[in-house]
């Protein structure tokens, strides 16, 4: 898996830009659907119809980015945003667009107060206004270059580790309860990290009777002595994010199928994270959707660090979870 | 002076009547099935039946306006109305204007503490919102509730006015315009091709109408029509003018509810290349239309907006090019053209 | 009068926070039972009861709702000494958490529990000028550090502590009066409605996790679609410091929502029945999509006519919200009276504007 992890991860997708990634994902699992398709907004969608009720499974593709808004004379970028990116963790870094331009990123750090992402000016050595915009042209996106790095097969690091691993294990397991010939279906979400916009298109268009949204799940193991959430432990469990609390059906069902595979759990509660969850589970006339993830340790929106035994474990809690809820 | 007419007509956030009215007559002249929702849209549609992809084109009628919330008594406050925003207004931008009060336009001012009476540390403060109040001119609160009532919608009272080198003054620009470009686009088209014109209620309070209206057209495309911040203003940097005015209209890359969906922002951009349109991104990460709204709707709707740069949007007094607003129709007309031909498959 | 009095007591003892509102809705079943012809829950657990109307074709359907759900608190960590820590599920304001006793809902059962409050004699006068935050508020349960790790997980939920207190002229204070009042109601109009002949089909809604953002109205209108959707909500009673358009005296009647996402037609209906009932009422204004399920209704599916009716109560989001009885009365009266005229030339008229 670790391999293909990282090979996602190649891929420059910030929200908005998922079409490749989503693409290598629905290749994937193809060969396990009746029929896949990317719908309006840019999710990537595999069904398989079988035995029981539709329990759906997503994972968002799209990570946080820079986007040009404005090229000068001389030949320089200005950006925006695409979700939550501090401007001072890009300063001095290598910014890589979607069509493989490359640039550097500058900013006057004797500026007093705080620093905008608006302050931030980019070079990517051209040498006019029409050069600049030939190169990268107003709208195209980006993000902080961090290649992927494995140390000893068991910890990755990298950009867009969140939720690329997630989406890994959202591919395996829609083929093994494919296989297994369960109603079934798979969404590779796009735009979450600009406030989950796109996922509950994709659950409307489904309608399934029970999701589960598998996540990158932020871990506080490197600034907290005791932390709740550490990586190592196991899957994370959501019982609260912005957009969900998780019903208590779901939630039984899942700590049972932890209890049964001798896994431990760990648990979210968050009034930052903003996961597919919420608005899968209120789509329509609504479903019972949980949300379960993997510990991700956060240096800002780019630097990103998880424990592969962490995902393994949340595939096997996926299938029994899933089946738990579909029985 | 349609564009006049759509621009003083009373209709605050909520309170679209005189508006509505005003875009039903126009929609029946021209002979097209048109209907109200629940919720106060007004829905137009041309060649439902016909194949091609079902396009929405999206103009939202009302406007930033106030609110009476009480009518003062006592010896201080006798008869004075004290308001609350309906939509986004800056309290910054009330002291000292005219407003219409209610549908009936009873006149009134918004006034405030002298500055000579006024405390060194409050001059150098805005004049928060709680010591504005409406004056109509009555003696008292009796007097008063003869003419108003709380829950009254106020607008300002700002007259249209065409200005040299094609500029024009209004208030409510945001949306009017669109209300304009969209009446004027559809009366110009002809083609066969399953439109629908959606002038909804309440954008101002959160999109509240468009998506009402998406959910009932269930639209393939979606275009939203609307008047979008200009700052091109002394001591604003290229970065932060959003849009020029003069320099046509502008599409979306990126706002605060949408991602632009790439393929379409640039089918807009090539179309308008393709006849000679000006054309000029919107370069701002703020602010939102009914698109925003919109595109998230049921399985999702693949569209963009088209924006004519306005300046002071949201202030009594706005400013927009008129050669803006005809370049926004020809593209609206050129877009739905080359949908018509098959040019955008969404 | 007052049929349920009593129950709306049992109702603010009860403990349900957005996402976990089974007791309340174990506490209200057997209740809706005597009226609804059926009744069923939905995937996000809002309570559904049918009461059908009279007469035969496509009859006027009216949702009316109170969300069951009161704001709540969850564990987020557990600190070292066995004390916890916590994040909101609704809008508490800290201050009025401090000193204040807790159940906090584990796997195994409740466990009582009081919020630390520094005693002075510790407190440094620089401190004690400043509010309380939440992050440095915490649960002791008076349990050992061990124990409170056997029984407590992240994630657990605490609500408040308090049985309900009887004041001077039917006034009642306690927790989640927020919204049990309304289900109070809705119950009460129930049984008024019993009495009277409708032509309306009535679905009675007791929505969920709307202290979180509404959420149960979003899936209960776009599932039901109803012509009309009513939402019982309380809002603030009149206090000392608040404005005048904010501020709505105890037993002065109901107040009706006015305001750009309620349907002025409802709105108006709803005057003219309280002018004709005799039903104290008082206007309520508000210049954005209110903070109550009515704001999700009006935009579910291809959107509702929706409107927004409810008793005034004081000292909101606190363990003594008070509210006096007869408003939740009046509310009833309005509620069946305004049920029972609805017809189709209203539905029709919906749509003309």
């Amino acid at each position: 898996m670790n391999d293909w992890v990282m090979r996602l991860m190649d891929w420059v997708a910030p929200s908005g830009s998922e079409a490749p990634v989503v693409q290598a994902l629905l290749d994937e699992v193809r060969p396990a659907a009746d029929e896949v398709f990317v719908d309006a907004l840019g999710n990537g969608i595999a069904r398989k119809r079988g035995e029981g009720p539709h329990l759906m499974l997503a994972a968002h593709v799209d990570e946080p980015g820079l986007m040009v808004i404005d090229v000068d004379d001389r030949g320089y970028l200005r950006v925006v945003s695409v979700g939550e990116v501090h401007a001072r963790e890009c300063v001095g870094r290598q910014i890589l667009f979607t069509n493989g331009i490359a640039g550097v990123v500058h900013a006057d750090l004797s500026q007093q107060g705080e620093l905008g992402v608006d302050a931030l000016i980019i070079d990517v050595g051209a040498r006019s206004r029409e050069e600049a915009e030939r190169m990268v042209p107003i709208g195209t996106a980006g993000a902080i270059a961090l290649p992927p790095f494995s140390w000893d097969g068991k910890v990755l690091t990298g950009r867009a580790l969140d939720n690329r691993l997630g989406c890994a294990v959202a591919a395996r397991a829609f083929r093994a309860l494919a296989d297994r010939g369960l109603n079934t279906s798979v969404a590779f979400t796009a735009q979450n990290a600009v406030g989950a916009r796109a996922a509950q298109a994709a659950a409307f268009q489904l309608e399934p009777r029970y999701a589960i949204v598998i996540d990158g799940v932020t871990a506080d193991d490197v600034l907290k002595d005791r932390p709740v959430v550490a990586l190592g432990r196991g899957p994370v469990l959501t019982v609260m994010d912005r957009a969900t609390v998780v019903p208590l059906e779901a939630k039984r069902a899942v700590e049972q199928a932890a209890e049964r595979l001798g896994l431990s759990l760990q648990y979210e509660v968050s009034r930052e994270a903003l996961g597919d969850t919420g608005a899968i589970q209120l789509s329509r006339a609504g479903c019972v959707a949980v949300g379960l993830g993997y510990p991700v340790r956060r240096a800002g929106a780019f630097a990103m660090t998880a424990d592969v035994s962490d995902a393994e474990a949340l595939f096997q809690l996926v299938l029994a979870a899933a089946e738990a809820l579909m029985a | 002076m349609l564009l006049k007419e759509l621009t003083e007509a009373f209709g605050p956030t909520g309170f679209e009547d005189e508006i509505r009215a005003v875009v039903r007559r126009e929609l029946d002249a021209m002979g097209l099935s048109v209907r109200t929702d629940v919720l106060g849209n007004v829905i137009a549609s041309t060649g439902e039946h016909h194949p091609g992809p079902r396009v929405m084109l999206d103009a939202h009628m009302d406007e930033v306006g106030l609110m009476v919330t009480h009518i003062g008594e006592g010896r201080d406050e006798a008869g004075l109305l004290r308001f609350r925003p309906l939509g986004g207004v800056d309290p910054r931008v009330l002291v000292s204007k005219p407003v219409y009060v209610g549908e009936r336009r009873l006149p009134g001012v918004i006034g405030a503490k002298p500055v000579h009476l006024q405390e060194p540390g409050e001059r150098e403060k805005p004049i928060p919102l709680e010591k504005l109040y409406i004056d109509i001119g009555a003696r008292d609160a009796d007097d008063a509730r003869r003419h108003v009532k709380p829950g009254d919608p106020v607008v300002f009272a700002t007259a249209y006015e065409e200005l040299p080198r094609r500029m024009a003054k209004a208030k409510s620009f945001d949306d009017r315009v669109g209300c304009y470009i969209l009446l004027e686009a559809i009366r110009r088209w002809k083609t066969p091709l399953p439109v629908f014109a959606a002038f909804t209620v309440q954008e101002e309070i959160g999109l509240r109408g468009a998506h009402a209206a998406a959910y009932q057209i269930q639209p393939d495309i979606a275009i939203a029509l609307e008047g979008t911040v200009a700052h091109d203003v002394v001591d604003t940097p290229s970065h932060g003018q959003s849009t020029v005015v003069g320099r046509g209209p502008a599409i979306t890359v990126q706002d605060g509810q949408t991602v632009a969906d790439r393929r379409f922002a640039e089918f807009l951009w090539e179309t308008a290349k393709a006849r000679n349109i000006p054309v000029q991104w919107r370069r701002v990460k703020g602010g939102t239309n009914d698109f925003g709204a919109i595109h998230r709707v049921g399985k999702g709707v693949v569209g963009g907006a088209i924006s004519v740069p306005v300046r002071y949007i949201h202030a009594p007094t706005q400013l927009v090019s008129l050669d803006d607003v005809q370049h926004a129709i020809d593209l609206v007309i050129a877009v739905l053209d080359e949908i018509a031909k098959g040019g955008f498959r969404p | 009068m007052s049929k349920y009095a009593g129950v709306f007591k049992q109702l603010l003892e009860a403990h349900g926070g957005p996402g976990f509102e089974e007791d309340v809705r174990n506490l209200i079943l057997p209740h809706l039972s005597e009226y609804a012809s059926e009744i069923w829950s939905d995937a996000v657990g809002n309570l559904i009861g049918l009461i059908p109307g009279n007469g035969e074709g496509r009859r006027p359907r009216v949702l009316v709702s109170a969300h069951i759900d009161e704001i709540a608190l969850v564990v987020t960590r557990i600190e070292s000494g066995g004390f916890l820590r916590l994040a909101q599920a609704g809008g508490f304001d800290p201050r009025t958490l401090v000193g204040q006793e807790v159940v906090v809902h584990t796997e195994g059962g409740r466990l009582f529990g009081v919020i630390g409050a520094k005693p002075p004699h510790l407190t440094p006068a620089a401190e004690r000028s400043k509010a309380a935050k939440l992050e440095d508020l915490y649960v002791d349960l008076a349990l050992p550090e061990d124990e409170v790790r056997a029984r407590v997980r992240v994630g657990d939920r605490v609500t408040l502590r308090r049985s309900p207190l009887e004041l001077l002229n039917g006034r009642i204070a306690g927790k989640s009066v927020d919204n049990r009042a309304s289900a109070a109601v809705l119950l009460e109009a129930l049984a008024l409605l019993k009495g009277m002949v409708h032509e309306a089909d009535l679905y009675a809604v007791f929505t969920v996790q709307e202290e979180v953002g509404l959420r149960g109205a979003r899936t209960a209108g776009f599932g039901l679609v109803p012509d009309i959707a009513i939402a019982v909500d309380v809002t603030f009673g009149a206090f000392p410091g608040q404005a005048p358009d904010e501020s709505f005296p105890l037993e002065g009647g109901v107040a009706i929502s006015f305001g750009p996402n309620l349907h002025r037609r409802v709105f108006r209906r709803l005057v003219d029945c309280a002018e004709r009932h005799r039903i104290p009422y008082q206007i309520e204004l508000s210049q954005r999509p209110v903070g109550a399920d009515a704001n999700a209704f009006q935009i579910a599916g291809p959107g509702l006519a929706a409107a927004l009716i409810g008793p005034p109560i004081r000292y909101m989001h606190t363990s003594v919200e008070t509210v006096a009885y007869d408003d939740i009365w009046q509310c009833a009266r309005l509620l069946a009276h305004y049920v029972a005229e609805v017809d189709a030339a209203q539905v029709e008229e919906l749509t003309c504007y």
